[in-house]
């Protein structure tokens, strides 16, 4: 059913054409927007980078990233324009930065305060505490002191 | 407890108010919907074609009056339709308002061939390399951006958009 409708969608013409994107710069700055690509998401797909996506508009993102690249704008300068649209849903890697820092700290703290309290529970106990302990009432037992001086005999 | 217990519980508290506060941000929100952060800001200064006419059109041609910008396909069925959405808002609100269609990712002769087929009175602008479209962050079609007379965008509605959206929507950019 789906092949159906996506067969019938492509012979109506329901389809974004494609595009060709803009001519890559040197191999240096290309290798610079390349490596923004991969960082940067794109917009109509689900949790693509622009460099990984085949989308038209994951292609168009590439260009900007490129114009700017070539406009000499710095990674944080062109990581901006993209931030300045989409918010920090457009990095693919959140910032550590405000109330994200909480959410990668906040792991750690769990794990330091979760150490602490077992360290403090078992520097509570006795050294020999762990150790099983023979009952204090079987040395008094009369019947135990009777099968050992029967053993003895 | 002892002292150390205390404090350590409170650290624990205080991490976990932390995490709640920050997954509390997202606590309501469509999971699918795309931020928006030009909302308050100047849209973006654009020239593109008409498709009619040929002729360049810039932001600037329209500063002092409102403007509702919609990017739209003809390979999109909601932009279909929402079509006749904005025929009857264009011939509403003409005189007060500026329409302007901006096709996105599609090519002019689907284009021309759908507004003889479906009729459209208000200029349709071509963006051939969607650079308006990533100018302006769109994230998929169809949008509709609402912009006032100090050329401000005021807002952006990135679904079909329906007679009573575009009413209200329209009076926020009359006032």
């Amino acid at each position: 059913m789906i092949a159906l409708s996506l067969a019938l969608a492509l012979v109506a013409g329901d389809y974004a054409p494609a595009r060709q994107g803009l001519e890559p710069l040197d191999a240096q700055r290309e290798a610079r927007v390349m490596k923004l690509g991969k960082v940067l998401r794109c917009a109509v797909c689900q949790g693509l980078s622009i460099a990984d996506s085949p989308a038209s508009m994951a292609r168009a993102q590439l260009d900007k990233v490129r114009e700017l690249v070539a406009e000499g704008k710095t990674d944080q300068e062109v990581m901006d324009y993209f931030v300045a649209r989409y918010g920090e849903w457009a990095l693919l890697e959140p910032t550590t930065n405000g109330l994200n820092g909480l959410l990668w700290l906040g792991p750690v703290v769990l794990l330091v305060v979760g150490l602490l309290v077992i360290v403090s529970l078992v520097k509570k106990r006795a050294p020999g505490e762990l150790a099983p302990q023979a009952p204090a009432a079987a040395a008094d037992d009369p019947f135990l002191a009777q099968v050992r001086a029967e053993l003895e005999k | 407890m002892s002292k150390t217990a205390w404090a350590l519980f409170a650290v624990l508290g205080v991490a976990l108010g932390a995490m709640w506060l920050v997954f509390h941000k997202s606590f309501g929100n469509d999971p699918h919907a795309v931020p928006f952060e030009l909302a308050g800001k100047p849209a973006p200064r654009f020239t593109m074609k008409r498709l009619d006419t040929g002729e360049l059109v810039k932001l600037e041609d329209f500063i002092g009056r409102p403007i509702v910008l919609n990017f739209w396909a003809t390979w999109c069925g909601p932009c279909k339709e929402e079509h006749p959405v904005l025929q009857w808002a264009y011939q509403k609100w003409q005189r007060d308002v500026v329409f302007l269609g901006v096709v996105f990712e599609d090519t002019e002769e689907n284009t021309k061939a759908f507004l003889v087929q479906n009729g459209s009175s208000w200029p349709q602008l071509y963006d051939p390399k969607s650079t308006v479209a990533v100018d302006f962050g769109v994230a998929g079609v169809p949008e509709t951006y609402f912009i006032n007379r100090s050329g401000v965008i005021v807002g952006k509605y990135p679904y079909p958009i329906d007679p009573q959206t575009m009413t209200k929507r329209i009076s926020e950019i009359l006032q």
